[in-house]
């Protein structure tokens, strides 16, 4: 029996009993052979961390099993792969604002830890991108992802608030985005030929 | 079965043996030499650097601590500079005995009691729990009675909490210690002792009970490699020396040290306690791992799950 095995089968239990200690517990009643009763703190201590550890532990459980989700969506456009992880977070929507707060709990002396809000959005964009069969090569490879995760992290923020609207806000998202790139794309190729252009008069002026 | 330890401890300072190894604890391999006679080849094993016959390993180790153990505790805080202390109140306090109910507990060469001592401590200080019991077992005789002793000035002193019982780890009697009986098993600084440590993590399962916890802490290996330069001086070099000037035994000491470098690394021991049906944390150090590492890694904690 492998801790992971718990950990799948503490997932299901956070619909009912959230991300805590208590899901953990009780995933041993749902094994083959269930036991007759939850796992005693001290296991739950000891195979998943101390205190918030554990629910630190499975929150990124839950989190890693929606980037699996994700090669389930119906496409692989953009479109459909991300609404397909927000749609992941439905079941579990009036809890994961207190989930996230948990993982950006500090575990020093600094005010708050971005570290797991950047990983989750980048680990998003990533998944999003290897299904999506992202070519991107070079610093279009870091643009395309640094855009993905904002646009899923701003889905998701507004997914918070209005989760009737969050997927066609997602949708609004990436037309803007594309748009965006494409201006980007135009005025490079413009500032382009601008350069170009200075380096002739420059060159046809004997200075170089 | 408390009831009738305690009342062997308190006739005359014994230690409660059990009837069927008394004659037989220094030959537990018996058993084994029956099966060698049938045809297998010698077993050895280590003894610090050296490589002694299976068989003797336990008689040798026994006339260690049968050396150390009226100045085990000096010696530990004289070799650690009293670190050992932090070391064990974070070992008992990462358990939270007693947080949820009491706790049927074991203390696997527990002899001097320093662990039990803590366990009831913090029970009863932190969560006023009174019930929670702790069988202290060592195969050593002289430190069972230091750990007797120590009790004495407590108020666990015959009272159901506390228990003394000679016997050997990787072979408790089930009589005694029957199937899934305990809630936590515990090991502090005495696995690396024992000449099959596969037979003592075995035991352990086999004595707690679905859900129960093992918990061990020993030495282990540093993993930085500048600090594991200086903490390899200060082993070889002071510690048999203070061996020498307080306890008068500098070969024992060498033994100790000796002992900790052969133990397996945090991974490896990881790997032999899921191989005895234990359930870990991943094999990584830290939040979510099977092992937690205290003072870059010269003492860590190991923890297992019966599932």
């Amino acid at each position: 029996m492998q801790q992971t095995q718990l950990l799948r089968l503490a997932l299901p239990l956070v619909r009912t009993h959230g991300f805590t200690r208590e899901a953990l517990s009780r995933s041993v009643l749902s094994l083959p052979n269930p036991h007759p009763q939850p796992l005693p703190d001290t296991a739950v201590s000891a195979l998943f961390g101390q205190g918030d550890d554990a629910r630190r532990t499975l929150i990124e459980a839950w989190l890693s099993e929606g980037r699996v989700n994700m090669r389930s969506a119906p496409s692989t456009s953009l479109k459909d792969v991300l609404s397909q992880r927000l749609r992941h977070n439905e079941p579990v929507l009036g809890i994961l604002p207190e989930a996230f707060a948990t993982l950006a709990t500090p575990l020093g002396f600094h005010l708050l830890d971005p570290n797991p809000a950047l990983k989750h959005a980048a680990s998003v964009a990533e998944e999003a991108c290897a299904i999506t069969q992202d070519t991107s090569i070079g610093p279009s490879w870091y643009a395309r992802r640094a855009s993905l995760a904002a646009i899923y992290t701003a889905a998701e923020l507004h997914q918070f608030k209005s989760p009737e609207t969050a997927y066609d806000f997602l949708v609004d998202v990436l037309q803007g985005s594309s748009k965006i790139d494409n201006a980007i794309s135009d005025v490079g190729q413009f500032a382009e030929y601008v350069g170009r252009s200075w380096a002739g008069i420059i060159r046809s002026r004997g200075i170089l | 079965m408390q009831t009738v330890t305690r009342n062997l401890v308190r006739r005359s300072c014994r230690i409660a043996r059990p009837p069927q190894t008394a004659g037989k604890r220094f030959n537990h391999t018996s058993a084994k030499q029956g099966r060698r006679d049938a045809g297998h080849t010698d077993r050895t094993t280590h003894f610090g650097f050296q490589t002694v016959p299976e068989e003797q390993k336990e008689s040798l180790v026994k006339g260690v601590f049968n050396s150390v153990a009226s100045s085990y505790d000096v010696m530990n805080d004289a070799m650690s500079l009293g670190v050992h202390r932090l070391w064990k109140d974070e070992y008992v306090s990462s358990l939270k005995p007693g947080a949820k109910g009491a706790l049927r507990c074991i203390d696997l060469a527990g002899g001097t009691g320093d662990i039990a001592l803590r366990i009831l401590d913090h029970a009863r200080e932190n969560y006023a729990d009174r019930e929670t019991s702790v069988d202290v077992v060592d195969i050593n005789a002289e430190m069972l009675k230091e750990g007797y002793k120590r009790f004495k000035q407590t108020i666990y002193h015959n009272t159901s909490q506390v228990a003394f019982i000679e016997s050997n780890a990787q072979s408790l009697p089930v009589e005694q210690f029957p199937d899934n009986t305990y809630d936590l098993y515990t090991i502090a600084f005495g696995i690396r002792n024992c000449t099959s440590v596969p037979d003592v993590l075995k035991e352990a399962y086999r004595v707690l009970k679905p859900g129960g916890t093992f918990a061990c802490l020993e030495f282990s290996k540093v993993n930085n490699p500048l600090f594991g330069m200086l903490y390899d001086q200060y082993s070889f070099s002071v510690i048999p020396m203070l061996g020498s000037i307080l306890a008068g035994d500098r070969d024992s000491y060498q033994y100790l040290v000796e002992s900790i470098r052969k133990f397996p690394t945090q991974s490896e021991f990881s790997q032999m306690i899921q191989e005895a049906g234990f359930t870990t944390g991943g094999l990584h150090e830290g939040r979510g791992g099977a092992w937690t590492d205290l003072w870059g890694g010269i003492a860590c904690i190991h923890k297992g799950v019966k599932v």
